[in-house]
């Protein structure tokens, strides 16, 4: 009785789904509008993320020893150093890697070149790159790095320029998360409005069904049933059609986003592709919530006796 | 079969339909009840499907005290009584035959059985040739016959017809009213509410009139005097 009751009502609503077409498609229109709307909100997401993650990625403090310092003493600096949690990664770089380094990025300065002919030996000493886990991390760093026993060892730290970045990524972070929560708020916001007036709509149009529903003697479960599956449809249809739409949206704008990141390995179609299951996933049981919640809430006032 | 006793219906604030209403139907019984506008007839079908409720008295149909019935027995109630109105009430988006069939698939009949039951019933009201139409395609009588035909289709012990002709030519009028007598024939129960004193003078039945909320007469074989 139940399976038949369930299977009259899905049948009942693919019906009055296909009958009322042009309703039928101005609740998916809708729907797939605040659907796009939400995908692109996810995708500025991600790309806002990678933008800051790249530049992150960047952010290291070079610590330039003297020339006379010891590699061993280096060394031993490093292994302090790279004891510490906040230290992701610490990378010791010789006189000689420096020299050649420095040569190669001075190739057609002959004045440089010269000098350096001139110069007996290696004037360079050897460097440490420091790169932390976060970018809060930094500070804690320049801490240790800023050691006194460690000052008559130093030639120079790039850490002054460094904070100032650190500083402004942080800000330009927490701006863009916070800018991205209050979008996000108020587009779920427009989209629960839109959907539940589209609902309530499509119950108005059908009241003269629902009071011969109950003159036949339909029960209240068998008159709702129908309208929740046909709203569940609506909305899984706009969810679809707008991912149908915005994946070869995606593909377009792929190539932009590459000479954007100037090259830097981003590839928003692949984030899309690994979140796939849990952005549709929940898009789905959003709106079928939603919709359901909506039917539900609309048409109960037409079921009184 | 019905019995009202003594029903009183009021609508806030100060309307009051029905003044201690007693009616008593025995089964098989063809029962026209008539009045002006505002005398409580549709009042009285709007009690006996359990639209509304009184304010007072009791109802019982087929021995089943309907005056204090729960919400979720109303579908039952409903599917033991045939109803029938002015307005057809047919869902426009569905054919003939779905309409019919409608009735028994929210009752969780099988499908096998919806297909040998409705064709019959369809066969009763004439219009068996005219199944795969929609209310659209039909005259008002043929709308009407479909009507009958849904409210025939959980063969009911009692026939509620309120205005069935007043949307109708004076044909479709008379074709309606051979087909009601001719399920009172076969058992059922039928009340006829109308106004139309032609149809109730040519029948030669009981008669009740109401007048402003009250039985002002009750003939077993009456005639329309107003």
């Amino acid at each position: 009785m139940f399976i038949l009751s369930l299977g009259r009502s899905l049948m009942f609503a693919l019906q009055s789904f296909w009958r009322n077409f042009w309703l039928s498609l101005a609740t998916i229109v809708i729907i797939f509008l605040t659907f796009l709307s939400i995908n692109f909100l996810i995708g500025i997401n991600a790309v806002s993320d990678s933008a800051l993650a790249a530049v992150k990625d960047r952010v290291d403090i070079s610590v330039y020893f003297k020339p006379e310092v010891q590699e061993v003493k280096i060394s031993e600096i490093k292994s302090h150093l790279g004891a510490m949690p906040q230290v992701k990664d610490i990378v010791y770089k010789s006189p000689e890697l420096n020299l050649k380094e420095f040569q190669e990025r001075h190739k057609n300065d002959a004045n440089i070149q010269e000098t350096l002919k001139e110069l007996e030996g290696n004037p360079l000493g050897g460097t440490l790159v420091i790169r932390a886990g976060q970018l809060a991390d930094y500070p804690e760093v320049l801490k240790a790095v800023d050691n006194p026993a460690y000052a008559d060892l130093i030639e120079e730290k790039n850490y002054e320029d460094h904070q100032l970045v650190i500083t402004r990524i942080n800000n330009i972070s927490d701006n863009v998360r916070k800018g991205a929560i209050i979008i996000s708020i108020l587009f779920i916001l427009i989209a629960i409005l839109i959907v539940f007036n589209t609902v309530r709509i499509a119950i108005f149009t059908h009241q003269n069904e629902i009071s011969i529903m109950k003159l036949v003697g339909a029960s209240n479960w068998f008159i709702r049933a129908p309208f929740i599956f046909e709203s569940i449809f609506s909305g899984i249809i706009g969810c679809l059609l707008a991912l149908a739409v915005f994946y070869p949206l995606l593909s377009l704008v792929q190539p932009q986003l590459a000479s954007f990141f100037n090259g830097a390995n981003f590839d928003l179609v692949g984030y899309f592709n690994n979140h796939l299951v849990w952005i549709v996933g929940s898009q789905l049981v959003g709106i079928i919530i939603l919709n359901f919640i909506s039917s539900s809430a609309a048409i109960g006032r037409y079921l009184k006796v | 079969m019905i019995h009202l006793i003594d029903i009183f219906k009021e609508f806030p604030p100060n309307t009051v339909a029905l003044r201690g209403i007693n009616l008593h139907i025995e089964a098989g019984e063809f029962v026209s009840i008539v009045g002006l506008s505002g005398s409580g007839k549709t009042t009285v079908v709007r009690l006996l499907i359990a639209e509304a409720k009184p304010t007072k008295g009791q109802i019982v149909v087929g021995g089943w005290d309907i005056t204090k019935i729960k919400n979720s027995q109303v579908p039952c109630l409903r599917r033991q009584i045939g109803v029938v109105f002015q307005d057809f009430k047919l869902l426009n988006k569905k054919t003939v035959f779905e309409n019919v069939a409608f009735a028994l698939q929210v009752a969780g009949t099988v499908r096998s059985r919806i297909n040998s039951i409705v064709p019959q019933v369809l066969e009763i009201v004439d219009l068996k040739d005219k199944a795969n139409r929609y209310p659209q395609q039909l005259s008002g009588g043929e709308k009407q016959r479909v009507a009958i035909a849904r409210a025939l289709i959980h063969r009911p012990k009692v026939l509620l017809a309120d205005e069935p002709t007043g949307n109708l030519d004076t044909i479709n009028s008379k074709g309606i009213i051979d087909l009601l007598l001719k399920i009172n024939e076969f058992g059922t129960t039928v009340v006829l509410v109308t106004h139309d004193k032609d149809i109730v003078n040519s029948l030669k039945k009981r008669v009740v009139t109401l007048d402003a909320g009250a039985v002002s007469q009750d003939q077993r074989v009456g005639k329309y005097v107003i």
